[in-house]
């Protein structure tokens, strides 16, 4: 009984501590200043990505955990100063966000302190140059045997590729800069992912998708990513396709049968012909039967490029909606892939894919769109200068 | 009654997951035959499944004694058969003819036989890997094993279930 009492009295004593908390809160809310004690100097939350240089950030850096696609559509008549103008302005957000700073007429400054290593990537769609006047530097992708695309995830004049380590930061950034894109476009879709949390994983470990594959393994590299995917004056290409997991035949599937289909181990990484995960496959190697011990229908041996200049760097996120009411999972990939130039490096890769890939029998793309991504900016540059200025 | 339903019940339904697997594509007809001794060199292998091939995920190779490949067409294939042309005439000696094929639910099914042409020198079969290796027989023994297996525990579990809730 007396400990009982005793419990009520500390719980008493801990509730009004957390009103007159609540209450130092509310008055420096009111003020719009941010206590001092509401910023600990937890690295993963502080940690900042510099947003001004010759490149856009968001592209050859480890991918953060949380990451929204955002396409716009420009409306008839959107004309080349029109979009001078947005790209200015959301180019000052960014670049203010970014650093923990709040945006100009922030409406919720609390939540701008803490950016995690948060990017935003701008991307141009081939409408946008079109709106512009201007030729693209970047076209439709061809249409794939494979594809299943529905309009609600295809296409889109401008893209934000909006990352960082926690999905507050993230939903925040994506909240202010649709708002200030709305005088000049239309949100066409949104894509949100994720990948393992910061801690969870030292950051050179592969990242498994939802399927349970180690997914980036045959990616360029430190010193292999620039001449697969910056061009001279700090340009690249960026492929966004949403890629269904049929994950309900795929669970009926042995280790073995899954294997087969990808080519690699389910555990290690390892291709079928090697031990251990960065073993370059070796697709001459016979097992005792004289089979081929890299299926020749993988979809590693399908999708191998070993000419560095024509790798690509995929940048994927894994997408979990709500599963239906029998169960059935919304589950796939936000694949995002960066390179130079998407007809002569994507394009013959998913072509391969598409003729031959028993990975297909489990994954549909279903959204589909491409951007032409301009160079960085410095201090007093805005993003899409070289291309709208 | 009860009882025997539910152990029925049971039966069924550790019966159920299992279906997908007698499904799989398993290898009906091979010319040449497994361990044919031929007279003379055939020019085509021609592989006969219980269900129809998929030819983007049809692989057929025939190899020789030291694991060298016998250069060949890709196979055709129509309906639930593959045939492999074969691009030299075999000199006499032993072959291993391997093949990797994918069921309709994606399983992916493999397996090797030897036959030898001319003076027989002893077939040198691989071992097939994978889960082609164990005989159906076998695997369909097991499968019964396990099916009788649950059946008697969860009869006995009720059993006891019952006896506890009578007392």
């Amino acid at each position: 009984m007396t400990s009982r009492r005793h419990l009520l009295t500390g719980a008493a004593a801990a509730g009004l501590g957390a009103a007159a908390g609540a209450g130092l809160t509310a008055v420096a809310g009111a003020d719009n200043v941010v206590p001092a004690a509401a910023v600990e100097p937890l690295t993963t939350g502080t940690a900042t990505v510099p947003f001004h240089g010759p490149r856009q950030a968001g592209i050859a850096e480890d991918p953060p955990a949380h990451a929204a696609f955002v396409a716009f559509t420009l409306p008839a008549g959107t004309d080349r100063r029109a979009l001078a103008r947005m790209m200015r302005l959301l180019t000052d957000d960014a670049r203010r966000l970014t650093q923990g700073v709040p945006a100009l007429g922030d409406t919720d400054a609390t939540l701008a302190p803490l950016p995690s290593r948060l990017t935003v990537t701008f991307g141009l769609g081939p409408g946008l140059y079109r709106a512009a006047g201007l030729k693209a530097p970047v076209a439709d992708l061809p249409e794939f045997r494979i594809d299943r695309l529905e309009r609600r995830w295809s296409g889109g004049d401008l893209l934000l590729q909006i990352c960082a380590d926690d999905p507050l930061t993230v939903a925040h950034t994506q909240r202010m800069l649709i708002k200030d894109t709305r005088p000049f476009a239309a949100v066409r879709w949104v894509q949100q992912g994720f990948r393992r949390s910061p801690g969870v994983q030292a950051p050179e470990h592969t990242q498994r998708n939802v399927m349970g594959q180690l997914d980036g393994t045959a990616n360029p590299r430190g010193a292999e990513i620039d001449p697969a995917v910056w061009n001279a004056d700090g340009s690249t290409t960026l492929v966004v396709r949403r890629v269904r997991a049929e994950m309900e035949t795929w669970d009926i599937l042995s280790v073995a049968d899954k294997e087969n289909a990808v080519g690699r181990r389910l555990d290690s990484g390892a291709p079928l012909s090697g031990a251990q995960e960065h073993d370059e496959p070796d697709f001459t190697k016979l097992d005792a039967s004289g089979l081929p011990a890299m299926p020749d229908f993988s979809h590693v041996t399908r999708a191998h490029v070993t000419d560095p200049a024509l790798k690509i760097l995929r940048r994927p996120y894994n997408y979990d909606g709500a599963p239906n009411a029998a169960g059935r999972p919304d589950s796939g990939l936000i694949f995002a892939s960066y390179q130079k130039d998407i007809a002569r490096q994507f394009v013959p890769i998913q072509q391969r894919l598409a003729e031959k890939d028993l990975l297909n029998e489990w994954i549909t793309p279903i959204g589909s769109a491409v951007f032409a991504v301009p160079p960085g900016c410095d201090e007093d540059g805005w993003i899409g200068e070289q291309v709208l200025g | 009654m009860r009882r025997l339903l539910l152990s029925a019940a049971v039966f069924v339904a550790v019966l159920a997951p299992s279906a997908p697997a007698w499904a799989h594509a398993q290898l009906v007809k091979a010319v040449p035959a497994r361990d044919a001794a031929l007279p003379s060199a055939p020019s085509t292998v021609e592989l006969t499944f219980s269900e129809d091939l998929n030819p983007e995920f049809t692989t057929i190779v025939v190899s020789d004694v030291a694991r060298q490949r016998v250069p060949a067409s890709a196979p055709a294939v129509d309906g639930p058969s593959g045939t492999l042309t074969l691009g030299r005439p075999l000199n006499d000696g032993a072959y291993t003819v391997a093949y990797r094929v994918v069921s309709a639910d994606g399983h992916t099914v493999q397996g090797s036989y030897g036959f030898t042409v001319g003076d027989p020198t002893p077939p040198v079969a691989a071992p097939a890997p994978g889960s082609a290796g164990i005989p159906p027989a076998v695997l369909i023994g097991l499968g019964g094993l396990g099916v009788v297996l649950a059946g008697a525990a969860a009869y006995l579990y009720l059993s006891g279930k019952r006896r506890r809730m009578t007392t």
